[in-house]
């Protein structure tokens, strides 16, 4: 008897073990969206607690705890928890994916707008199509490329939570040493190829420029508005377009630099270029509003023009964060934290988050608040950043698959400015390895 | 006849009559468990029951966010197809491959050098051991400042030699075999210690035996202590092995997987995959096979030494 008990035991645990895990393989599905507004009905007076993970570091997510705070003041019945959500802003998406599996997220979170795909087809988030499109919410002072982000698959699933774009940041004290005149908004490709080459001195370690080959998204998204300029397309629908005559033209600028004249510091890490450019290394970079507050502890001489054009066409791209509102089945709670939300993103509210940690303003209509005269006074570039954002005319895609393509493309990069490829036959690979990344 | 009546009254009359022997066997099934309990909940909840559930997942496309398709064998299919999986085996073996008879060679002569009556003997071991101590991050992160091609002290050094400048870790031809020194370089204290115990283990009568027979000093090494190091050696390749093909802090704090990708490994591509591009399924799927891999190699390895007549596992 016990050794037949003994015998069996195993193998019950195996089959218990099984059972679970068929259990939880069912928690591998998303849920179907049920096509009702998940604030139908919604009292503003009830009692409700809402979740709010903000992504931010300790200094700024104290701010944010201010402001739920003072939410909390003006609506006695929300109740706003307030935490990072994720030790950083990275692991954000693994805690969600976490939280939707033992179905504990949040209401609110915020998310990379390059994963507003993935977590548009989870099915869990709330649709606020009608509700920002509504006068009230002034979803037009919003700039447009950020407005695309936050719309996946033609519903809004998050309001932009921080718009950003890039532009040309060039050291003034090098472009002074070499007897050079500073960029302007009208440079073209060619312009900034010759100043990069002049400004690049292997005695002192200098470069013209610096690019990023570590393959990740920081790699590829510097390329797209490149391809934009010359007319290209990252995708044709679902199937990848990049690999265009207009994104070999692109990324042959590109490669001219970095292995023709070897004008260009070549980054593995994506965080070697920035201290670089800080400490004199590196003349012009091409990054956003978030590299001001390091060169400014640097104390770095420094202006900031529109990128480089081709044709005339000096568009950016940019990178919008969202707070995504996510749906559960609580009319209550979705109604709360879209009003949440709507205050905190407001022309009134939004000058005491976003530029008071330092990023630009969300809406067009802050640029006459004191807060935003403050900004332009402690960054200088801050302005050209701002003005910068109507160049933004494109958007990522916003489809579930645009990580893997990235990471396609970001590799294709990287081979083509180390000299192991050429631009041709490294974007027909990476478009290759992506024909089945998007849209699945 | 006489068994039975000794073993029956043993294991009833302990107990009060009035109680059957099914509660009896059910109190004493309820204390097993209740000591085996939490260790079999910790076992089977945080290893046995992940590891069935990436089963299920390897066999889905899934991203962890919106629902899974199962696509049946489809990812092992295609992994054994990729380009970049099989670039990433070819890494971890040539590391392997390196490290591991580079750990164990490196560690025999090492303990052998550190196992004489000689001054500070016990200073010279503590400094073989402590990058072992260390952990491989801040190994790695060590390793970047002296390797850096602009500011490191490595090119420092060969400048000053009058010899060429290199790029290291940046160089997509050299970065693997740096990245096998390095941990060369972390790794080597444990063998050593290993050793050194061996060493100390083989009886005196042995050697002084052979050298009294009129062996010489490499005779006896060859013929007395290699073979007595035998167990041991089988015990720290198969540990090296998995050391070797499971690396990723060490790849992580330097090179992460580039420069072009030379420097990815099988556990670090793994890591893209699954928590970089969110291919959940496919990651799980070359988990798998990783898995396999490593037990069958292992599986291999002892096998060879119980044929040898060593059992050490």
């Amino acid at each position: 008897m016990m050794t037949s008990l003994r015998r069996g035991r195993p193998y019950r645990l195996l089959a218990s073990g099984l059972g679970a895990a068929l259990l939880l393989s069912a928690c591998m599905g998303g849920t179907k969206d049920d096509g009702k507004d998940a604030a139908a009905g919604y009292d503003p007076k009830a009692n409700v607690e809402i979740t709010w993970w903000t992504g931010q570091t300790e200094e700024f997510e104290k701010v944010a705890e201010q402001l739920a705070a003072e939410y909390h003041t003006a609506h006695p019945n929300v109740t706003i928890k307030v935490s990072s959500g994720a030790p950083t802003t990275d692991d954000l998406l693994t805690k969600l994916s976490a939280g939707f599996t033992g179905g504990s997220y949040p209401d609110i979170s915020y998310a990379y707008g390059n994963w507003a795909g993935d977590l548009g087809a989870s099915g869990k988030t709330q649709d606020l199509t009608s509700y920002v499109n509504d006068p009230s919410f002034k979803w037009t002072e919003i700039p447009e490329a950020a407005r695309l982000v936050a719309t996946t698959n033609g519903k809004v699933i998050g309001i932009p939570a921080l718009v950003d774009n890039l532009a040309l940041i060039y050291n003034k004290k090098l472009f002074d040493a070499a007897g050079m005149t500073y960029p302007t908004d009208e440079w073209s490709w060619d312009d900034f190829r010759a100043a990069a080459k002049k400004l690049t001195n292997p005695a002192t370690k200098t470069y013209g420029t610096a690019y990023s080959v570590s393959g990740s998204e920081d790699t590829t998204w510097h390329l797209w508005p490149m391809l934009w300029q010359h007319g290209g397309k990252i995708l044709d629908g679902t199937k990848p377009a990049f690999n265009s005559d207009a994104g070999v033209a692109a990324l042959e600028t590109l490669r001219q630099m970095a292995v023709d004249d070897k004008s260009m510091y070549l980054d593995q890490t994506d965080e070697k270029y920035g201290p670089l450019f800080n400490s004199g290394h590196v003349a012009m970079m091409l990054s956003g509003p978030w590299s001001l507050l390091e060169i400014k502890e640097a104390k770095l001489a420094y202006g900031v023009a529109d990128l480089p054009g081709y044709n005339g066409d000096h568009q950016t791209v940019s990178g919008p964060d969202l707070w995504v509102l996510f749906d559960h089945n609580d009319v209550n709670r979705a109604g709360a934290s879209r009003d949440f939300v709507k205050w905190l993103t407001s022309a009134e509210i939004d000058p005491k988050w976003n530029l008071a940690v330092g990023n630009l303003p969300l809406r067009s209509s802050e640029k006459d608040t004191p807060e935003f005269a403050n900004y332009i006074k402690e960054y200088p570039g801050g302005q050209k950043f701002f003005d910068n954002l109507a160049n933004a005319k494109q958007a990522r895609p916003t489809l579930p698959g645009y990580e893997e393509m990235s990471r396609n493309v970001g590799d294709a990069i990287a081979k083509v400015l180390q000299g192991q490829a050429q631009p041709k036959e490294a974007l027909d690979e990476a478009a290759k390895k992506s024909a089945n990344s998007i849209g699945s | 006849m006489a068994v039975t009546f000794a073993v029956t009254p043993r294991s009833q009359s302990a107990v009060p009559a009035k109680r059957g022997p099914r509660g009896r066997a059910l109190r004493r099934g309820l204390t097993g468990w209740a000591f085996a309990g939490p260790a079999t909940v910790i076992v089977v909840g945080l290893s046995i029951f992940p590891a069935v559930w990436a089963f299920f997942i390897s066999r889905a496309k899934w991203n962890g966010i919106s629902p899974a398709t199962m696509v049946g064998w489809r990812n092992y299919q295609q992994l054994v197809q990729d380009p970049d999986m099989i670039a990433a085996a070819q890494h971890t073996l040539i590391l392997t491959a390196i490290f591991v008879p580079g750990s164990i060679v490196l560690g025999i002569v090492i303990a052998v050098a550190l196992n004489q009556k000689i001054r500070l003997i016990g200073f010279y071991r503590t400094c073989i051991f402590v990058p072992y101590v260390a952990s491989a991050a801040a190994t790695g992160i060590l390793a970047n400042f002296v390797f850096n091609p602009q500011f490191g002290a490595a090119n420092d050094i060969l400048r000053h030699l009058g010899l060429p400048q290199s790029q290291f870790l940046e160089n997509q031809h050299l970065a693997i075999y740096l990245i096998c020194l390095i941990l060369l370089w972390g790794e080597v204290g444990f063998t050593t210690v290993i050793y050194l115990a061996a060493l100390q283990d083989i009886p005196r009568e042995l050697v002084e035996a052979a050298v009294v027979d009129g062996a010489s000093r490499w005779r006896v090494f060859r013929h007395v202590t290699l073979p007595e190091l035998r167990p041991v050696t089988i015990f720290v390749a198969v540990w090296q092995t998995i050391t070797a093909m499971q690396l990723f802090d060490l790849i992580y704090t330097t090179t992460r997987g580039g420069p072009l990708n030379s420097t990815q490994t099988v556990v670090y591509y793994i890591y893209e995959l699954a928590f970089q591009t969110q291919r959940l399924g496919y990651g799980a799927a070359a988990a798998y096979l990783l898995f396999i891999v490593t037990l069958v190699l292992s599986l291999g390895v002892i096998l060879y030494g119980r044929r040898r007549g060593s059992e050490v596992f």
